[in-house]
């Protein structure tokens, strides 16, 4: 038997339009930390979605163990012992976690010995039993959707472990986490490669693979750029190999040259559906020419906030003034008016009408204002100019330039879209929350540079995220949220990241 | 490894492939489906299809007959025709506003029913004269049926209350109300129906006389065909139009472009509603007199299906809704001269839904097949190359 | 009068509820299924083909036919619906569409091949089979008890087989494997693709089982209502149902209750409309009350009213 417990040979995969996978080839030892290593559509998750069986490769062969094997469901990848955790979650919310747990593989029994039932008495005892061996505790009776997303992932974690998978495949798993759950992650699968398993992570955040991995491959546009060992290769190293280039992680960034309140944000307090208090009494300022950046791990009512200023939301109590005009009250059309611009953190859901054209898209705010249309009869000539004109400013790239349905661009060129749409507006106030969630590193530097340009406009700029480096890289004045409340604002030099990181995890002095 | 697309996929992939003209080509392709599936039905019962099809078309005036009874002519069958369709017409475009907003009003049936009922309480019982009259009704058929629609709008909006299901909900408390009512106040012993209204009440000018021929001149058809037009110069060239197809594409969008979505939504299906109107007002009081209690009219469940198969695009509207309604119209005449059962026309209509039904999957299928085509070809030329 | 209120009652309610079980498989495997009312036609009219058949051989007084007639009306139910879940699972239309069009093309279908089936087999140019009188049960001893005993008397043989079909029904969806996966089908089916199980099948057999409960439900109607199969069967009994199973919360013990809510109101109205002398034109009125009912109660509770997650969402394996 080789050494090798995976193996995949010259593996390619194409969808229509792109080669996702070209010739890859990898080898994976028994007992291992994998990680595999690129930007977005480098072909990570495909090259192990093939592993897992959703897809099957068109050319190339994969080793299981030494033997040949044709992968050609995720049920067959199961039998191989091979699990995988998905970057999104696949759980049923009205179900307790034992029952997503065993679904799929039941134990059953049955009644007066000859109608079945599943057994769901015995399969809580055996997900207690299992949760307690690998120190991942959670309560098998417990509904999913009373749970948060770190408990949802050790569900995912025992759902593989209860298929007795030795080869677990994790796509993207600390993306949706706090940097404790980060740390309590990492934990657990150190504990699992220690109990013998392999381990395949997917992830684009250097530091982890630094801090777990043992061999890392890099994948730059489906191909295989090298497999490098890690303790013996530098971040910098592997941050070039990724990209192709050198990258500097440092952003050129004159002083900020501040002006007069634009925004100012007094006491406000933001409720959900169900009445709880998701930003509580939150205050803080944003000049012109001032880059503010709101610090906080997710979940804590940093996108409220921007929903409750854009009037998205309703604010419960306090008030949100614009350039000394109370707009607390007013209607999402009234704020836009009054000269906000937002980038939301979800641009297919909020950003965008994805079966538009480009040039509908990019008209979305001034649709109703002269000279797109008026007396409410709209110009569509005008419409196509605008959308010209800002393809060729901000380079967005489409099939079918203005009259291209947003829905088929990547989500690069969606974003810029909207950053776009968005700076046009010539807002005073302009709101982005995580602008470069999901993009590669070359795009996170444009928009970088984009939002420096803004501010040193004189714009004033909110940005929300959940990157801190992005954060440190960006801000002048840091404002940092844990759970609803604004725990601490100051001058960015002020502050050190470690301090960040703290306030972030609740600690005040 | 090789791969192959069987030459029939790669026919109908070129055939329909194009994607500009797929809103044509594929309704159409829907429709001789089903007129060839219809065909071998009507072959199997022993009967000449090609000769029924031609009934269907002279059954609605647009064929001639080979004889007309004494003072009628190939332009009466086409007057009725007319008549039949124009309600057709109004109640697809009353789907089809809705659906642009991204609702489904399945209560197109009920909000006919109430507005021809009201109007003809209102109106088709008084003694007024004609040129009151019939203004009257279409001002009263618009109010009720856009009330009733901006109603399941409103609950919509205000409740979250799914509009399918509040729509059949009113649909059957409309149908049982108005039956009580019927029944109570203004049945008429013989027919088992509604009283007859007024002929000056009357959308339809019945039996009017031209040059020695006889013809039911429907007025409303004419209103019909601009109110196409008056819908497509909304959707496409105004505001308020890109407002409502940016919420029926995405509402969370939508909101956050500050458009209003509630309101909107509320006006799409007044709208909505007040096509239904009237539909209901050239249905009750234009090809009929009466109201038959307790039934609710088929055109307005057919009228989502045809304005699915007019893709939600006023002007196809007018063909889908033409087609169907020559199915419907010819289907008597087609079935005393052809000796079929008049119902298998209403079997044509529904394959011809059904496929059109499908016409995402036939889209689906066309454009993976190109890519297909297009891949192995690549493959072609890689080859050549080496 | 309250015997008959509560007999009346009950031989409709039935009805409704195994139709509405149907829906409710459906709609918690994530299908919307707006074709009961074609389904339930369509099934009664395979029954009731059977039924004139076997009646020719077995005379009109043997049970044979009425037996057949039910189990007929299941497959033909079944068969029907299978043009539904094709349409939804694999071609995947809209369900709404799809089910307003199944609902079309049923009637269409069913009144077409009556008329067929008479002229051909019978030489008769009817719309409608005759299926004669269903027989019906009185349980001694506890249909003697005060007022509850009206449960008991006058039962037709068709409300047993419903109460057995129904707990079977039950028993699947909340205790067995399939029933696990197709619940779990309706709120994420991309957890049950990763499970290994195939989300298709899945709804395709739940779209199947609505079709024969609801065929089940259609010939019940068409032998407890009018003794004979016309188009007539098309009165909206699928869409009643549909209210019931909203008003259920798409959970079938409340949805037995919102049947027999629906049930009591309809006859308690005809024999208060009759007993009050009124022209029989009133009970229309109290056939208003289930569907104002209803639409109240989600007026109220919309915020608990909880649809499957992702009804009416098409599953599309790639799609991640």
């Amino acid at each position: 038997m080789s050494e090798y417990i995976v193996e995949m040979k010259n593996i390619t995969k194409r969808f229509p339009g792109i080669v996702a996978n070209d010739n890859v080839t990898i080898q994976i030892k028994k007992g291992e930390v994998y990680a595999l290593l690129g930007e977005n559509g480098a072909g990570k998750s495909t090259l192990m979605s093939m592993l897992f069986g959703m897809y099957e490769p068109d050319e190339g062969e994969i080793y299981v163990r030494g033997k040949k094997e044709k992968i050609s469901s995720p049920s067959y990848a199961t039998e191989l012992n091979i699990g995988m955790v998905h970057q999104h979650f696949k759980l049923v919310s009205n179900y307790t976690i034992a029952e997503n747990i065993i679904m799929g593989l039941e134990p059953t029994n049955k009644f007066l010995g000859f109608i079945p039932y599943v057994d769901i008495k015995s399969s809580n005892k055996k997900i207690a039993e299992l949760s307690k061996q690998y120190g991942l505790e959670v309560d098998p009776t417990k509904k999913i959707q009373d749970t948060n997303v770190s408990i949802q992932q050790r569900v995912e974690i025992l759902k593989m472990l209860y298929r007795e998978a030795e080869i677990l495949i994790f796509d993207e798993p600390t993306a949706v986490l706090t940097p404790q759950e980060i740390e309590f992650l990492l934990e657990i699968i150190r504990g699992l490669k220690a109990a013998g398993k392999t381990i395949i992570l997917i992830t684009h955040k250097l530091e982890e693979i630094k801090q777990i991995a043992d061999r890392c491959a890099i994948l730059n546009r489906g191909k295989l750029i090298d497999v490098l060992d890690v303790a013996t290769t530098s971040t910098k190293e592997m941050a070039n190999k990724m990209v192709g280039r050198e990258v500097s992680f440092e952003i050129d960034k004159t002083p900020a040259n501040y002006g007069d309140v634009v925004l100012s944000v007094e006491n406000i307090t933001v409720k959900d559906e169900n009445k709880f208090e998701v930003v509580k009494n939150a205050s803080f300022s944003v000049r012109s020419g001032e880059i503010l950046a709101i610090a906080g791990v997710s979940g804590n009512g940093q996108i409220e906030i921007a929903d409750a200023i854009t009037g998205l939301v309703p604010i419960s109590s306090g008030k949100v003034i614009l350039n000394g005009k109370e707009i607390t009250h007013d209607t999402i059309r009234e704020h836009i008016n009054a000269g906000i611009s937002y980038i939301p953190e979800d641009r297919q859901t909020y950003g965008l009408v994805l079966d538009f054209s480009l040039s509908d898209n990019l008209a979305l705010k001034n649709y109703n204002q002269a000279p797109f249309s008026s007396k409410g009869i709209i110009n569509h000539k005008k419409f196509e100019e605008f959308g010209e004109k800002l393809i060729q400013e901000y380079d967005i790239r489409s099939g079918q330039g203005t009259k291209t349905i947003v829905r088929s661009m990547s989500g690069g060129n969606q974003q810029k879209a909207i950053i776009a749409r968005e700076v046009e507006q010539n807002s005073s106030l302009t709101i982005f929350v995580q602008p470069t969630r999901g993009l590669d590193i070359g795009a996170i530097e444009n928009i970088h540079n984009q939002i420096i340009a803004e501010r040193d406009k004189g714009r004033a700029i909110l940005l929300i995220s959940l990157e801190l480096d992005e954060v440190m890289a960006l801000a002048d004045t840091i404002a940092v949220i844990y759970n609803g409340e604004i725990l601490k604002v100051a001058d960015a030099k002020s502050l050190s990241v470690e301090e960040v990181g703290q306030f972030m995890m609740g600690v005040t002095e | 490894m090789k791969r192959k697309v069987n030459p029939i996929s790669k026919f109908f992939a070129k055939l329909l492939g194009n994607e500009k003209y797929q809103s044509f080509t594929i309704p159409v392709f829907a429709i001789v489906l089903s007129l060839i599936v219809g065909a071998i039905v009507i072959a199997i019962l022993g009967k000449n299809p090609i000769s029924a099809y031609v009934n269907l078309l002279q059954g609605s005036g647009i064929w001639l007959k080979p004889k007309y009874a004494g003072g009628k002519s190939m332009l009466t069958d086409l007057f009725s025709f007319l008549n039949y369709w124009t309600p057709m017409i109004f109640a697809s475009l009353a789907v089809a506003v809705a659906l642009k907003a991204g609702l489904f009003n399945i209560g197109v049936s009920g909000q006919m029913l109430a507005a021809g009922f009201i109007s003809s309480v209102l109106v088709g019982y008084s003694g007024l004269s004609s040129v009151i009259a019939k203004p009257l009704v279409i001002v009263i058929a618009i109010i009720v049926g856009g009330i009733v629609g901006a109603f399941i709008g409103w609950l919509k909006y205000r409740f979250n209350i799914n509009e399918v299901v509040s729509s059949i909900m009113t649909n059957y408390i409309i149908q049982y109300v108005v039956a009580f009512l019927i029944n109570t106040k203004y049945i008429d012993p013989v027919s088992r129906q509604s009283k007859n209204i007024s002929d000056a009440s009357r959308l339809t000018l019945m039996n009017t006389q031209i040059a020695g021929y006889k013809f039911d001149i429907p007025l409303g058809i004419i209103l019909a065909i601009i109110t196409a037009f008056v819908i497509k110069f909304i959707l496409n060239r105004t505001t308020f139009g890109y407002e409502i197809k940016a919420i029926g594409n995405n509402r969370k969008a939508a909101a956050y472009a500050g458009i209003n979505v509630g309101k909107n939504m509320i006006i799409a299906m007044l709208i909505s509603g007040a096509l239904a109107g009237l539909a209901g007002a050239t249905y009750y009081m234009g090809y009929f007199s009466s109201i038959q209690p307790k039934v609710l009219s088929a055109t307005g469940f057919d009228a989502i299906a045809v304005s699915l198969l007019g893709n939600s695009n006023p002007v196809g509207i007018l063909f889908s809704s033409f087609l169907i309604s020559v199915i419907g119209k010819g289907r008597t005449y087609m079935s005393s001269s052809a000796g079929l059962d008049a119902e298998i026309a209403s079997v044509i209509t529904g394959l011809i839904l059904l496929f059109s039904a499908c016409s995402a999957y036939i889209q689906y299928k066309v454009k993976t097949t190109k890519e297909q085509i297009k891949e192995i070809e690549k493959e072609k030329n890689a080859e050549v190359k080496k | 009068m309250l015997d008959k209120i509560i007999i009346d009652g009950l031989s409709f309610a039935l009805p409704l509820f195994i139709m509405a079980i149907g829906g409710i498989y459906s709609e918690r495997s994530g299908i919307i299924n707006l074709a009961l009312e074609g389904l339930q036609g369509a099934g009664a009219f395979v029954g009731a083909l059977a039924a004139v058949f076997l009646m020719q051989s077995f005379g009109a007084n043997s049970s044979i036919p009425y037996y057949a007639a039910i189990f007929f009306a299941m497959i033909g139910g079944m068969l029907y619906s299978m043009l539904h879940a094709l349409l939804c699972v694999k071609f995947k239309a809209n369900q709404v569409i799809s089910g307003v069009v199944i609902n079309i093309l049923a009637m269409a279908l069913t009144v077409f091949l009556t008329k067929i089936v008479n002229r051909i087999a019978f030489g008769a140019p009817s719309d409608k089979f005759e299926l004669g009188v269903s027989e019906r049960w009185t349980i001694p001893v506890l249909s003697e008890i005060p007022i509850v005993g009206a449960v008991f008397k006058d039962i037709y043989p068709f409300e047993i087989i419903i109460i057995i079909v129904a707990i079977i029904a039950w028993y699947v969806l909340y205790k067995t494997k399939y029933g696990m996966h197709l619940r779990a089908c309706g709120d994420n089916p991309h957890a049950v693709d990763a499970a290994g199980i195939d989300v298709a099948k899945i709804r395709f057999t739940a779209v199947m089982v609505s079709g024969a409960l609801s065929g089940l439900a259609g010939m019940c109607f068409a032998y407890s209502i009018s003794a004979k199969y016309s188009s007539a069967i098309y009165v909206g009994y699928g869409y009643l149902s549909i209210a019931a199973l909203i008003f259920g919360n798409w959970k079938i013990i409340p949805t037995l209750a919102a049947c027999i809510l629906f049930g009591f109101a309809n006859s308690a109205g005809y024999q208060l409309v009759k007993a009050a002398g009124l022209p029989s034109s009133y009970s229309d009125l109290i056939m208003v009350l289930p569907y104002v009912l209803t639409l109240l109660l989600l007026v109220f509770f919309s915020k608990h009213n909880d649809a499957p997650k992702s009804l009416g969402e098409i599953y599309d394996k790639g799609k991640r």
